[in-house]
């Protein structure tokens, strides 16, 4: 009599638990399929209510700065990460990073007399092209091509690192920065002689 | 025998044919991936970044499944349990603010006797970076429901930038900037024989009174504003 009781019990909560996992089931079937219950039974619908907390923006540091910016070069990279699974199914991960690398002079770096006056000539000395923002990739544009399973921090660091490795090879080239030279030197001529002077030298 | 042998014959025929017609194909498919891959647009610029400014935020979402309807006649509101997730996303943006020196020609200066008047063209503000700190966002999500996806982690990414844009000119960036551009250029000035106190620099006053969208740069900007 014990055995059967016994049985039974083990049935029943067996029973129970697949009503459980069935029900759960059906529920998160209905949520992603449509957000639509079955209308004829309980004559309801599923909506998802979106709340977007009110959170303060803090600035971290306001400063002066003297750059001058002479070439910009927009870039876009995929980047992908993939994870390997035994026996399912591999999981993707890829990415489209923009980014904006911007070339030009940091006047903090020049020397005090970088501006004379020599004669009837200005004698500029530019301090040397540099990248001028070390942060360039713009994670809020970023796309998301494709994407299959969760991925954690560390995989979005690496993707992120990797399009930084990638944009600063392509944008930082010798040609790009011989370029951005060129230009600066075009563009210091133009506003010394906008201010008055027609003599310029740039250097 | 002989219909056998015409039929295996046209087979192949037909066979080498679409082999033929399907290469291109192949070459196209190449070559898109090849543009995906790299994009890269330079372009000539002429600006005076003349401030800067760090902002942090943390972007907050929330969503719960409710499950609305009616049973006779009555109707009932209820949140479905185990049914909400939540996100916090903490992001840094880089603000900095430039004039634009294209703009810039003989007509915005003025000798009167020793007094140099300079009139600046107005300052505009560009986003130049944008980070998600991926190690400090929390995520927390119910077991009926889905995690979030990277597109929807970037969609909230995108409304936070949004929000930091439209408080900017609150934060004092752009009388930063105005001050900046008085640093760099009256030494410069200076160096060339003016004096200090005979330099007048101006800008257009307008820009504090114009709509957020109208002195932001929309196109030199890495992020856009969206109205």
């Amino acid at each position: 009599m014990k055995k059967i009781l016994s049985i039974l019990r083990l049935t029943l909560a067996i029973g129970c638990i697949g009503l459980l996992v069935w029900g759960f089931g059906v529920l998160r079937c209905c949520i992603r399929k449509s957000g639509n219950l079955a209308r004829p039974l309980l004559s309801g619908n599923i909506t998802t209510k979106n709340i977007h907390g009110p959170s303060p923006t803090q600035i971290r540091s306001i400063e002066r700065i003297g750059e001058w910016e002479f070439l910009s070069i927009e870039d876009e990279e995929m980047v992908d990460t993939v994870r390997q699974r035994l026996m399912l199914p591999d999981q993707y991960l890829v990415r489209i990073y923009k980014g904006t690398l911007r070339l030009g002079i940091d006047l903090s770096r020049a020397t005090p007399d970088w501006v004379q006056m020599r004669g009837d000539t200005v004698c500029v000395t530019l301090p040397p092209i540099k990248l001028l923002n070390k942060e360039f990739i713009d994670e809020a544009r970023t796309e998301t091509f494709h994407e299959t399973g969760s991925w954690d921090a560390g995989a979005r660091e690496a993707m992120y690192r990797k399009a930084h490795r990638m944009m600063m090879l392509r944008g930082l080239s010798e040609s790009n920065l011989k370029q951005a030279r060129e230009v600066g030197r075009q563009r210091m001529s133009d506003v010394f002689r906008a201010l008055g002077f027609p003599h310029v030298k740039v250097e | 025998m002989k219909a056998y042998i015409f039929l295996l014959a046209t087979c192949m025929v037909a066979g080498s044919c679409q082999k033929h017609r399907a290469e291109p194909q192949t070459v196209d498919r190449e070559r898109m991936a090849d543009s995906t891959e790299l994009v890269l647009h330079i372009s000539r610029q002429h600006r005076l970044y003349t401030a800067e400014c760090m902002v942090h935020k943390v972007v907050t979402h929330r969503d719960i499944i409710r499950w609305e309807g009616e049973i006779m006649g009555y109707k009932f509101g209820h949140d479905v349990p185990m049914g909400s997730r939540k996100i916090a996303i903490p992001i840094d943006v880089t603000l900095k603010v430039y004039i634009d020196f294209r703009d810039f020609g003989p007509e915005r200066v003025k000798r009167q006797g020793e007094q140099l008047f300079i009139v600046l063209p107005e300052p505009r503000f560009v986003v130049t970076a944008s980070r998600v700190d991926h190690k400090g966002m929390r995520r927390y999500t119910d077991p009926i429901r889905k995690e979030y996806t990277d597109e929807e982690m970037t969609r909230l990414t995108q409304k936070g930038v949004q929000d930091i844009l439209r408080q900017a000119p609150q934060t004092g960036i752009l009388e930063t900037a105005r001050s900046g551009a008085e640093a760099v250029l009256q030494p410069m000035l200076t160096q060339l024989g003016y004096d200090k106190e005979k330099i007048h620099i101006a800008f257009d006053n307008r820009v504090l009174r114009m709509p957020v969208e109208q002195f932001y740069d929309n196109e030199g900007s890495v992020v856009q504003l969206k109205p």
